[in-house]
Formats: structure tokens, C-alpha cells, sequence
């Protein structure tokens, strides 16, 4: 029973993990790029639901409505404006400007929103289905998943039939050919960019209800979304998803079985033992040598 | 009967579904000048990488110097006395041309005033002296291929592959670059070209292998190649004119 | 030879000045706090500026220093000196297990590896008991063969002396067969291996070398605070401010991580303490009591990072080969 409960909060948490993931698996199979700013990213989406909720009382599940373009906007921009320039440098420039940038990102948060940690209780924050097994499905988790199933559906969807998205899809592939081909790859980028942003906010969103909402509260993510990339395989959007379902899990059966102190540290030795034994991931299509 | 210095032995490359490399057999004698042609695609680079140790091969077996040498790492071939150059060519931008061959050096010695002056013969040698405080990162394309040269010529290979080493080059560049050859050849070291240009290669070598498409289509001297009916059609008819 | 006589010649300067400052614990608290940073930042360096990978968990071996050598004097009284050693070699084995995993990989691996295994450690460092926990650990008392350490010079020439070992290396590397390899494998792994260079063996000395001196300062570190926890010593943002260091200064030169040290251990320490937003107060360009002068003397102090961020973004995009970078060519 135990066993169970675990396996479902994991799968359900595990969806918004995803987002996160394929969020950056996205950016990195079209730009090559890792963000390092993508916990921050989500660490804003967490702060949009949080004050849409406070200020105009918007429910948070509602506020992606907002939440979605606004951010996809500023990621757009941040890749116009800053990460364009670092396209073809080598990549620990490009990742000490990302870092650079999340910098920027959370000590702005820290100076405006200061440090104390924001709660987000909605009337249900704390409300539970109760399965005659005696399981507890949280309410907030399952609007989550629920959440996270279509906005991947609509994802997945643009991606495959869009005539914009199959150019992202083949500038994943190959950055060059596709140049070839007539495909605009800065604005490719650009669109990545901001979809991965769009994708990590949504995420920070989802989870606000459930987290403590903090300027710093997004590096935790940011490891955490590099291990699910890494599992499903640099670039696979669908390996991300995959991924990000067994950190879930694994997070989950490590709280319950282990200890909550010690579930980030079983997740990032998982991400050296994925190094070590299966580098290019489960999906993956760059891997090692 | 004096054992072939290379032997390729049935060598296949797949990745994933395609094909690369096709069931190639041949072998190179010591100081032959070995001519590895083929049109654009024909799998000649991915057979060099797969002897040199960048991609393991399918299956076959890669002989040299009477040993197998399949799943060696790169730097492991190089230290038996294969080097290699490369298509798209790889200098060491931020070091001087002179750096650039001392690496090359360093592969046989530990000193550095010996890594020096071997470096220093080698420029010499291909006639990059002037050059040797220049940063490699400035040089012109056909510089950077000499240094490629000399710097692989530093490690005292007994084998030497060169990739497409007249690609971008004039033809004073190229006949210059063909008679260095020709001394690295009369001072014991074995040659295997690919090659692009034809003149180059028929002018040279002595023996010529053919791939289209991963397959080896014909082997023999420059005179049965050019002849060579199937050779000729793989060329697109816009190949060699006699 | 050259560099090393001015390196010299500067070490001689640098060990007059407590003599010549007298009595100014702050002053030389925040050279020391300049020498420990100009260390680490050129100990990185070697793996980092010479090899070309970039560690951002380097702050896995400073605190390895630190710990193992706080927790030996702290529960078994050994001496500082041997705990500096025992140090090293944590370090070392941390540096083996991590070179084990990503050197034989391409690409963001090895980024993406270090900061894993420092969080890991950061973790479980406060996860166990024997190590202080959320705590840290505090060194009632602490003696080394009758110096004095409750002052503060020791620490000064220990952190002087440290960053000369680590600047001469750096100039043998320079001349030597190991540091042209190195620099082989910065410009070009695969022209690089197909020379007869072993990648994954050139990269773990490298790692090793670096490693080892970064947990040295982290044990002079240790006995001189006194006090260590993981914010202090296992911070992700103390390896990125060790990274940003160099890079400033001039990533891959000798002297770049020690010119970035003097510019920004100043600047933080002037952010820190409202130095600045004292000075704009004084010099009338801010009212004290307007909305902005308000907001100046409560926040500036907690800006630093939030400036560290700001520096490393317009670094990146207008002189990513840093301040020395501008002036001449990398070596």
C-alpha cells in the first residue's frame, strides 16, 4: 500500500518534473545550449501564480493562462537580447552566462520580494481524494498531472504537425542542414528558447501551490532537470518526459523508504551512474565516445 | 613473404540502419604510396576514423604492423606509429605553429629542448620555418595544412593517413605538398592518401583503392583505374579525362 | 624563469606589508581574504584555464579540506598540518572518482558532473552527524608548534605562501611536457588524442593538481575561521565565484586569476559592508532619507552577488577573454 501511494505521488510530481525537463531538453537540442538559469526561470513562474493569486485573485491552475505567453515572451527576448550572442562561443561561455543570468534573475527576486518564504494555499491546497484502498491522491498534485498531460499533448501536437514545428525539429537535428534548407535557425532559437521558458515557468506554477515559494527555490530544479535531460537523453523531448516520471518516482520511493534528507543526494548519484554506465540516455541521439 | 604493414579485413561500419563501410578488405605494403579514392559520400573518412580508433568498427578486423588494432583508443594508434591528419584540419589555434609541432614531438620524447629542436627540423622540413612564433589560429588554409603535415611528421609515424591533404590548395601548393610526400616516403615512412584530386593522386601513387557508396568497387595501379570503366561511371562521367 | 623572479620578487613585497600595517586586523583580514581567492581562482585555473574544463563543484574540494580537517582536530586532536594532508587526499580521491566518471565523455558533461558530485557532498555533509550537520563545526582551540594562531599573520604568509606554490606551478606547467598536452586538449580534444595523447589520463592530473591545492586552502581556511559550515565552505556559489574570478581577470593566464582576486574580493567586501552606500550618502549624490537612500543602505549590503551576476553577463558577451585577455594573446 505504501508501495503504491509512493508510486503515485511520484508519477504525479514526476509530471511536472517533466515539463521542467522537456523544457530544457528542448532548448538543448535546437540551441545546444545548457540553461542554467532554468531553475530561476521556474522560480519566476512560481512568483507569477503566487501574485496573480494575492493580488487578483486568480487560481493558479487559471493564471497560465497569463503565465504561458508572458514568460514564453520573456524567454524570447532573454534569447534575443543576451544568449544570440553566445551561440557560437564555446560552451562554458555560454553556460557562465546563463549562470550569469539566473544570478541576475534571483537576487532581483531577492531584493524584491526579500527572502521570506511565500505560501500559496488555494481553498484545496490541502484537499485529497480518498480511494476506498485507503490511498491519498493530493488534489493540487492531480490537478498537476492532469495539467501537464495536455499542455505536453499540445507540445507534442505542435511539434509534429506545425510547419513551425517541424523546423524546430529539424533544427534539432541538424543545425546546419536545416540552415540549408531555408529554415530561419536564430529564430528557431529564439522559439525554443522561449518555450523551454514558457515550459520551466509553467512548471514553477503547477508546483507554487505545494512548494515554499522562495527567490533561491528554483537550484534545486535546476540539477534536478539536468539529471532528467541526461536520463531520457540530451534533446529527446520525449525521453525528458520519460525522465522526468522516474525522478518522480525515485524521489518519491527515496522519501518514503529512505528519507527525505537523502532523496536530492539518490537523485544526483542516479545522474553519475547514468553518466557512467548509459551516457547518451534512454532516448538519446548525441552520447559520448 | 614480408607481411602487408596495414591489413583491413572485411571491415563493416553501420550506424544505427546506414551503412558507412561495406565488407572493405586490402593492405598496404611498407613504403607504398596508398591512394584510398572515391566520390563525395563513398565512406573513406569513416573508414580512416575507424582504423585510427575514433569509431569502433562493426565488424572486420583492422591489422597493423602484424597487430590487431580494433578497439584501441586514438592516442594508443598513434603511439604504435599511426598518425593522421585530418579533412577539415584541426590546428591548435592559440598556440604558435611552432607549439603545434612540439606536441606532435612530445609524442617521442619527454624533453623539451628535444621536443624544440625535432619541432624546429620539421618546420623546416615543409618549410614553415618563418611561421614558427605565428599563432597556428592565423594562418591561411594552405599553411595550416603544411603544419598539419609537419605536425604529424613530429610524431615519427610509421604510417602516415592523410585526409583530403590538397583539399583547398593551388596546384604550386599541392605539387609542393606531393614532393614533400615523396620525401617522407624515401625516409621509410608508408603513406595512404585520400584524395580528391585526381591528377594528385595518379601522379603519386602507387597503388589506388576505390569506394563508392561504402563499397570497394576496384583496386590497382593508377594506370588500371583510370581505365576503369565502373571507376569512371562513379565519377558521373565528369571524372578523370586520360 | 622571468616569471618566477617577479613572482618572487612580489611574494617578498606582499610578506612586508604585515610588518609595515602594524596593527589592522581588517586590512590584513581582507588581503588574506585576496590571497585565499587569488589561490583558488589559480588553482582552477590549472584545470579550468590550462585543460580547458570547466569544474563549477570546485567548492567540493575546498570543503573537503576544511572538513577533514577541522573534524580531525576537532575529535582527535591531531595536528593542523597532518590534517591538511589527510585534506589532500580526500580531495584527491574525490577528484579520481569524479575524472573516473566524465573524462572519457565529450562536451557539458563534465560541467553538469562537477556540480553533482559538490552537491552530493554538500548533502551529505549535512545530512551526517559525525560532520556537524546543519551546525557546522566550531574549533574551541587550536595550536600549531607554539605559533600563535588566534592572530592573524600566520594565516596571511600560509595564504601568501600557498598562491606562490600554485603561481610556480602554473609556470612549470607552462614549460613542460604535461602543460603543452593540456593546452592540446583546451585548443582540440580529437587532434589532441590522435597525437598520441591519453585525454582521460592528462585531464585527471590535471584535476588532481588543482583539487590539491584547492582543498590546502580550504584547510588554511578552516583553522583561521574557525568555524566551517557547508554555506561557508560547500556553496555552489562559491565555486562559481572562484570560476568568475578567473574568468575576469583572464582565464588561462598566469597572472588573470590573481588580478581578478584584487578587483573583486574589494568590490564585494565594499557591497558587503555599505561602503558604497555610505560614500553615495556622503558625497550628497543620495539623500539619506529619500525612498532610493533608504533602499540603498538596507539592500546594498545583500546585493553583491546580485553585482557578481551582472559582472559575469557583460563579461561573457564583451571580454570573455578577460582584462588580461584584452592585452595580449592567451597562453
Amino acid at each position: 500500500m505504501l508501495f503504491i501511494q509512493s508510486l503515485i505521488s511520484g508519477i504525479l510530481t514526476g509530471g511536472v518534473y517533466a515539463l521542467a525537463g522537456i523544457g530544457m531538453s528542448l532548448v538543448f537540442g535546437v540551441m545546444n545550449i545548457s540553461n542554467f538559469a532554468h531553475g530561476d526561470l521556474m522560480m519566476l513562474g512560481m512568483y507569477l501564480a503566487y501574485y496573480a493569486f494575492t493580488l487578483l485573485h486568480i487560481d493558479p491552475y487559471l493564471s497560465l493562462v497569463m503565465i504561458i505567453p508572458v514568460s514564453f515572451l520573456f524567454g524570447f527576448l532573454l534569447e534575443k537580447v543576451f544568449i544570440s550572442r553566445v551561440i557560437d562561443h564555446p560552451h562554458q561561455n555560454q553556460i557562465l552566462l546563463t549562470i550569469g543570468l539566473g544570478l541576475i534573475m534571483s537576487n532581483t527576486a531577492l531584493l524584491a520580494f526579500t527572502s521570506d518564504p511565500k505560501i500559496l494555499t488555494t481553498s484545496y491546497s490541502s484537499s485529497a481524494i480518498n480511494t476506498a484502498g485507503g490511498l491519498s491522491i493530493s488534489i493540487p498534485l492531480l490537478l498537476s498531472f492532469l495539467i501537464t498531460i495536455l499542455i505536453t499533448t499540445i507540445l507534442y501536437l505542435f511539434l509534429l504537425k506545425s510547419s513551425t514545428g517541424m523546423a524546430l525539429r529539424a533544427t534539432s537535428q541538424n543545425r546546419e542542414a536545416a540552415q540549408l534548407m531555408g529554415i530561419n535557425v536564430a529564430k528557431m532559437s529564439a522559439i525554443a528558447f522561449g518555450i523551454g521558458t514558457a515550459l520551466a515557468a509553467t512548471a514553477g506554477a503547477l508546483i507554487a501551490p505545494t512548494y515554499y515559494i522562495h527567490p533561491l527555490a528554483g537550484h534545486s530544479f535546476l540539477l534536478k532537470s539536468f539529471t532528467i535531460c541526461v536520463l531520457g537523453g540530451l534533446g529527446s523531448v520525449v525521453g525528458a518526459g520519460v525522465g522526468g516520471l522516474i525522478i518522480g518516482v525515485v524521489e518519491s520511493m527515496a522519501s518514503t523508504y529512505i528519507s527525505t534528507d537523502w532523496k536530492d543526494v539518490i537523485v544526483f548519484v542516479l545522474f553519475l551512474a547514468v553518466l557512467l554506465l548509459r551516457p547518451q540516455g534512454l532516448f538519446g541521439k548525441n552520447g559520448g565516445q | 613473404m614480408i607481411e602487408p604493414l596495414l591489413k583491413i579485413s572485411h571491415v563493416n561500419k553501420h550506424f544505427g540502419g546506414n551503412i558507412a563501410v561495406s565488407d572493405v578488405s586490402f593492405a598496404v605494403e611498407e613504403q607504398q604510396i596508398f591512394g584510398l579514392i572515391g566520390p563525395n559520400g563513398a565512406g573513406k573518412t569513416t573508414l580512416f576514423n575507424c582504423i585510427t580508433g575514433f569509431y569502433p568498427v562493426t565488424s572486420g578486423d583492422v591489422i597493423f604492423d602484424n597487430r590487431k588494432i580494433n578497439n584501441l583508443r586514438p592516442d594508443a594508434v598513434c603511439r604504435l606509429g599511426m598518425a593522421r591528419t585530418w579533412q577539415r584540419v584541426k590546428p591548435l589555434s592559440s598556440l604558435s605553429v611552432l607549439e603545434n609541432v612540439m606536441i606532435g614531438a612530445f609524442s617521442i620524447t619527454r624533453s623539451l629542448t628535444e621536443a624544440r629542436e625535432k619541432a624546429q627540423e620539421q618546420l623546416t622540413q615543409v618549410g614553415l620555418s618563418d611561421y614558427a612564433t605565428q599563432l597556428a589560429g592565423s594562418l591561411s588554409i594552405g599553411l595550416k595544412k603544411k603544419l598539419e603535415l609537419a605536425r604529424v611528421l613530429a610524431t615519427k609515424p610509421k604510417m602516415l593517413l592523410l585526409d583530403e591533404i590538397c583539399g583547398g590548395l593551388n596546384h604550386t601548393e599541392t605539387d609542393t605538398l606531393l614532393q614533400i610526400i615523396r620525401d617522407v616516403r624515401k625516409q621509410g615512412t608508408t603513406i595512404v592518401f585520400i584524395e580528391h584530386d585526381m591528377k594528385a593522386v595518379t601522379s603519386i601513387c602507387d597503388h589506388i583503392v576505390v569506394l563508392n557508396s561504402g563499397v570497394k568497387l576496384a583496386e590497382g595501379t593508377p594506370a588500371e583505374i583510370t581505365r576503369n570503366q565502373e571507376v569512371i561511371a562513379a565519377y558521373l562521367g565528369g571524372g578523370y579525362h586520360a | 624563469m622571468k616569471q618566477l623572479i617577479i613572482v618572487a620578487l612580489l611574494a617578498a613585497l606582499a610578506a612586508a606589508i604585515p610588518s609595515l600595517l602594524g596593527e589592522n586586523p581588517y586590512i590584513i583580514g581582507l588581503l588574506i581574504s585576496v590571497l585565499m581567492m587569488a589561490a583558488l581562482s589559480s588553482a582552477w585555473n590549472i584545470i579550468g584555464g590550462f585543460a580547458g574544463q570547466y569544474s563549477f563543484g570546485h567548492a567540493a574540494y575546498f570543503g573537503a579540506g576544511a572538513y577533514t580537517t577541522m573534524i580531525l582536530i576537532s575529535s582527535w586532536n591531531v595536528n593542523p598540518l597532518a590534517g591538511m594532508v589527510a585534506g589532500i587526499a580526500i580531495a584527491a580521491v574525490i577528484a579520481l572518482i569524479t575524472g573516473s566518471i566524465v573524462f572519457g565523455l565529450r562536451g557539458h558533461y563534465f560541467a553538469l558532473a562537477s556540480i553533482a558530485v559538490a552537491e552530493i557532498i554538500r548533502l551529505s555533509v549535512l545530512n551526517f552527524e559525525f560532520t556537524g550537520g546543519a551546525q557546522g563545526i566550531l574549533l574551541a582551540n587550536v595550536t600549531l608548534w607554539g605559533l600563535d594562531l588566534n592572530s592573524k599573520d600566520p594565516f596571511y604568509y600560509g595564504m601568501l605562501l600557498l598562491l606562490v606554490v600554485t603561481l610556480a606551478v602554473t609556470i612549470w606547467l607552462r614549460k613542460s611536457k604535461t602543460g603543452y598536452y593540456l593546452q592540446a586538449i583546451r585548443e582540440d580534444q580529437d587532434a589532441a588524442s590522435s597525437l598520441g595523447i591519453n585525454l582521460a589520463r592528462y585531464k585527471n592530473r590535471s584535476l588532481l593538481l588543482s583539487a590539491a591545492l584547492t582543498s590546502v586552502a580550504g584547510s588554511l581556511y578552516s583553522v583561521y575561521i574557525r568555524f566551517i559550515d557547508t554555506s561557508a565552505v560547500l556553496d555552489l556559489r562559491l565555486s562559481i565565484e572562484i570560476i568568475l574570478t578567473a574568468i575576469i581577470g583572464g582565464v588561462g593566464t598566469l597572472w588573470g586569476p590573481v588580478l581578478g582576486a584584487i578587483l573583486l574580493v574589494p568590490l564585494a567586501e565594499m557591497l558587503r559592508s555599505n561602503v558604497i552606500g555610505d560614500s553615495l550618502v556622503k558625497l550628497g549624490i543620495v539623500s539619506e532619507t529619500s525612498a532610493l537612500g533608504v533602499f540603498l543602505s538596507e539592500n546594498l549590503a545583500h546585493a553583491h552577488v546580485l553585482v557578481y551576476g551582472i559582472i559575469t553577463v557583460l563579461c561573457i558577451l564583451y571580454m570573455p577573454k578577460g582584462i588580461l585577455g584584452l592585452f595580449r594573446r592567451i597562453k
